[in-house]
């Protein structure tokens, strides 16, 4: 039996251009193929963990299935603790993903990381952990990758963290070690039972150079010389042997940034807690020049090849890619640190009918000065504290939905939006059944409860209560998974390409691409954290240390 | 409130009853943990619920100062502004207005401070705070109470402690006339300091009032003073207070604090330490804290604690996991809070199915030989539950006893 193909388009519009497809992961050991429909959502994670969320968090949260996971915060560890775990499905595991749902894609940067790093080397790259940087070379990254076992695997390349512009030496350095360094990630090993790593993902690199990204594509296509060969069979190409492409936004957007005279300090933002990608934006110009550069990488590239997009910067931004390039897999992280900062999103695609989410119950968001409204609620604004409605006027809740019939809005099947009441509770002993078995008062497992409504959240993110980012973050993850699931709706109609112009165009006019609203909430975001987080920690830092006098164990 | 005694242990004080609130039934003797804010840190209510609790506390000074009254009262109260559909209890706001803010100024009139927002003078009457925890609407109210430090001594002790019973008069009767007296049960706060014959003298006052409170707390305790002098003043008011109203023990939240105090006869128990210390990568077990930022965690796969069913041991999170997220990400802060508020819940529960099955003395002495062990009992939790027929130390002539407080604690990154 062979293995399902990892993808199958089933819309296409050539080399470049809208697609609709699937992703379908098998792992050949028995178990059923995973299948996700694409363009799909990819779930960021720190430390191995998705910001915020328990374990039962990310169960009762359906948008989580692709699950990338950053390798480097545990090289604080010699060895790191992933590789001494063992078993089939280590990271799963260790981690507490659910092996029948939850697709990992093991790299070694974390593709949201922007800080400055110091230049990697010609057989080693530099990642980050808490305890500084660390030097990662080709054959221990590919040992990790071994004991690991991910479901896909990026292979190590070479991207400059250093600020742009970067030399032409720099770009051609850059592309040879990125082909070196995947040729050695392919090849088998010496000891024959160590399993050669499946699924392998490569950055194509070549940075805001077109001609560079297509020297780096034409490298992965031209015949493997005789002298790179061993270990390389069957594969004719280094192409043969990668399963899919991986595009980090990041770093190009700092470069356009810095072309247009607008520079992104990548060492230091303003403040400790922002982000390098905090303040990137896009615009339907620099729309234009990613997809010009990730064209550029794909033109010599087989079209069937899964296209991973990390780190965009708006929903206007993978709409045009979607369009330009044709993207399968997207990261969510835009939409996780839009919870770290207090926006509860509140857009769809395609764009509702005006009707539908003008209600007086749950207002929409602001409308700017040109006419567009905001893709959400920073609700750190202290307009909020008296509103007592759901996070999203665009969808419904999953209590009020089942109440009425009136409304035809999409209900958000989020843990914030549609909390469900727990399938069991603990019992700690035998007389507790008179508590959760009560005929007076009858509490039904699973049930529907009401939403968490802003005026909650509003409170809880001013409190400084930490289930504010679950709950926005639950919530954010389901929008932007909507939304994906909302162009794969527009590309299943009859002329896929018009519809999704048509609807693009309909997106643009109505929600704001500035983003004014996530400086508004990275404000009053980082006041809080300075007023409330910093003192009270110290506070607590104080307490702890007399709470824990006494005699150690 | 139907308060009904199921069970008495035959040996010590400790008892099991079931209190039926307007948001369903708790068994008692309980823990609760603190939702300051309107949310235990880190969970939702669902989540909370999950593990088995049902009754939990919210500050009225916190909620006072936000949401606001105001915001609660237009989201129909507390419950359903956190969205916590079981029991809720809220304290008086005085405790806090004591210890945060540095202003305050105890009239007979009320307690007077500057407010938080504009400085400008504000006062906290019996009868405001009672018209407070009316507008959060939790399920058990407790009186305005005149709080003293328990390291105070002198004359201000006895004022505090008559001028806490004149309050809870007035609280009673605000509490009757606004006819939300059969839906919230206000609780009194028995005052007195660390003298006894004060505690007595503040018992008689309140126990006349019985059949206007729901039950009784035990407050002016758990601020510094002396564990042996801290379990007598329980013994005191727990044997005196009367066998039909619940017995609260008001922040007290160690698992050695919890079964000395419920021996004692107290039934419920509040503190922030259990989720407090979980946002510090310290986990309970019954073997004693662990702090899981300690390398030695570092690549150790066991769970928390074999056998937990918490959702955290439960689902395979290992020690080591959390040692690479402990104070890191707060998924490692939610996670060692759930298996800490099971830690808690368990060492109740475990207590409740003792007392039922006649086992409740075994019980204790199983507790403490896993949690002391090598380490030493506390000195007076011996002393305590000799006073009530259990002797820990009987048959174990090699235990070492601790002075002291006794607390077991892994807190040094050197280990
Ligand atoms: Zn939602
Ligand atoms: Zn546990």
């Amino acid at each position: 039996m062979t293995a399902a193909p990892l993808f199958t388009l089933c819309v296409t519009s050539g080399k470049f251009g809208p697609r609709v497809g699937s992703l379908n992961l098998d792992r050949e050991d028995g178990t059923p193929v995973i299948r996700t429909p694409t363009p799909a959502l990819l779930t960021a994670t720190s430390r191995g963990v998705v910001p915020h969320f328990s374990r039962d968090s990310v169960q009762i949260t359906g948008a989580i299935q692709h699950i990338q996971l950053p390798f480097e915060s545990f090289l604080d560890r010699n060895p790191p603790v992933l590789t001494l775990v063992g078993g089939a499905r280590p990271l799963h595991q260790f981690l507490g993903y659910e092996t029948d749902k939850h697709v990992l894609t093991l790299t070694l940067r974390d593709p949201s990381d922007g800080r400055k790093m110091p230049p990697n080397g010609n057989d080693f790259m530099s990642a980050h952990c808490t305890r500084g940087v660390r030097k990662v070379n080709l054959p221990t990254w590919k040992t990790y990758v071994q004991k690991c076992k991910p479901d896909l695997v990026v292979a190590l390349s070479d991207t400059p963290f250093t600020p742009p512009p970067h030399s032409q030496k720099r770009m051609t350095k850059s592309i040879e070690r990125s082909i070196s360094w995947l040729a050695d990630f392919l090849r088998v090993l010496d000891d024959p039972s160590a399993s050669c790593p499946r699924n392998v993902l490569v950055h194509l690199a070549g940075g805001a150079e077109p001609h560079a990204r297509g020297e780096f594509a034409d490298r992965l296509t031209e015949p493997i010389e005789q002298k790179d060969a061993v270990g390389l069979s069957p594969f004719n190409t280094l192409d043969d042997g990668v399963a899919g492409y991986v595009f980090d936004l990041l770093p190009l957007h700092t470069t356009l940034a810095a072309e247009a005279c607008r520079p992104i300090e990548p060492s230091s933002p303003v403040d400790e807690l922002l982000k390098v990608s905090d303040s990137q934006r896009s615009s339907p110009d620099s729309s234009i020049r990613l997809a010009e550069l990730l064209q550029a990488s794909l033109d010599p590239l087989p079209v069937h090849k899964p296209r991973f997009v990390n780190s965009p910067v708006s929903p206007h931004e993978i709409l045009r890619l979607v369009r330009e390039v044709g993207i399968d897999l997207v990261d969510g992280f835009w939409a996780q640190r839009a919870a770290d900062i207090g926006v509860a999103l509140d857009f769809r695609f395609p764009v509702p009918a005006e009707s539908s989410i003008t209600s007086a119950d749950c207002p929409a968001p602001r409308t700017r000065k040109d006419g567009k409204m905001d893709l959400g609620h920073n609700l750190f604004d202290s307009m909020y504290r008296h509103d007592h409605s759901r996070l999203a006027s665009s969808f419904s809740d999953g209590h009020s939905a089942g109440q009425s019939h009136s409304n035809d809005l999409p209900v958000c099947p989020c843990g914030a939006c549609s909390p469900r009441s727990p399938a069991s509770r603990l019992l700690h002993s035998s007389v507790d059944i008179q508590s959760w078995q009560d005929s007076q008062r009858p509490l039904p497992p699973s049930a529907l409860q009401p939403p968490f409504v802003r005026s909650y959240v509003h409170h809880l993110l001013h409190t400084h209560e930490m289930c504010s980012h679950t709950l926005l973050a639950m919530h954010n993850l389901t929008v932007l998974s909507a939304f994906l699931e909302g162009i794969r709706k527009v590309l299943g109609r009859e002329f896929p390409k018009d519809e999704l112009e048509k609807e693009i165009v309909r997106f643009e006019q109505k929600y704001d691409e500035d983003m004014v609203l996530w400086d508004e909430a990275a404000t009053m975001w980082l006041d809080v954290e300075h007023a409330r987080g910093k003192g009270r920690l110290a506070r607590e830092r104080g307490k702890q240390t007399a709470s824990t006098m006494g005699t150690a164990a | 409130m139907q308060f009904e005694v199921l069970a008495k242990c035959h040996t010590t004080r400790a008892r099991v009853s079931r209190m039926r609130l307007a948001h369903g039934v708790t068994m008692l003797p309980t823990f609760m943990p603190v939702a300051t804010q309107a949310a235990i840190k880190g969970l939702t209510p669902q989540q909370v619920e999950a593990l088995g609790i049902n009754l939990i506390l919210n500050n009225t000074y916190h909620l006072n100062l936000r949401p606001g009254i105001q915001v609660l009262k237009e989201a129909g109260g507390a419950h359903k502004f956190q969205g916590w559909n079981h029991n809720l209890l809220t304290d008086s706001g005085g405790f806090q207005l004591v210890s945060l803010s540095k202003f305050t100024k105890i009239t007979e009139e009320g307690a007077l401070f500057a407010s938080p927002f504009d400085g400008s003078p504000t006062m906290l009457t019996p009868e405001e705070s009672i018209s407070i925890q009316h507008a959060i609407g939790a399920d058990i109210i407790m009186q305005l109470d005149d709080v003293v430090s328990s390291l105070t001594v002198g004359p201000r002790v006895e004022e505090a402690m008559w001028r806490t019973v004149r309050w809870l008069d007035r609280c009673i009767e605000f509490h009757q006339k606004s006819g939300e007296d059969d839906v919230q049960n206000l609780f009194a706060i028995v005052q007195g300091g660390l003298e006894a014959d004060l505690r007595d003298k503040c018992l008689d006052e309140m126990i006349a009032r019985k059949d206007r409170v729901a039950g009784y707390a035990i407050g002016g305790l758990s601020g510094g003073e002396e564990k042996d002098v801290f379990w007598r003043v329980i013994k005191q008011c727990a044997d005196k207070l009367p066998e039909d109203r619940p017995r609260y023990s008001m922040g007290i939240g160690f698992a050695e604090d919890l079964l000395v105090c419920v021996a004692l006869g107290v039934d419920m128990a509040d503190c922030v330490f259990p989720t407090r210390t979980a946002r510090f990568g310290v986990a309970l077990t019954f073997k004693g804290p662990l702090n899981l930022r300690l390398s030695k965690h570092s690549a150790d796969m066991r769970p928390i604690e074999e056998g937990c069913p918490c959702p955290t041991c439960s689902s395979g999170i290992t020690r080591a996991l959390l040692n690479h997220t402990a104070t890191l990400e707060t998924a490692a802060a939610h996670a060692i809070t759930q298996h800490n508020l099971v830690f808690q819940a368990r060492v109740m529960g475990g207590a409740r199915d003792a007392i039922m099955n006649g086992t409740f003395p075994q019980y204790l002495k199983d507790f403490f030989a896993n949690y002391f062990g090598d380490a030493g009992y506390p000195e007076w939790c011996v002393n305590a539950l000799r006073s009530v027929g259990v002797d820990l130390l009987e048959g174990k002539p090699d235990t070492r006893v601790v002075s002291g407080d006794g607390a077991k604690w892994e807190y040094s990154d050197a280990a």
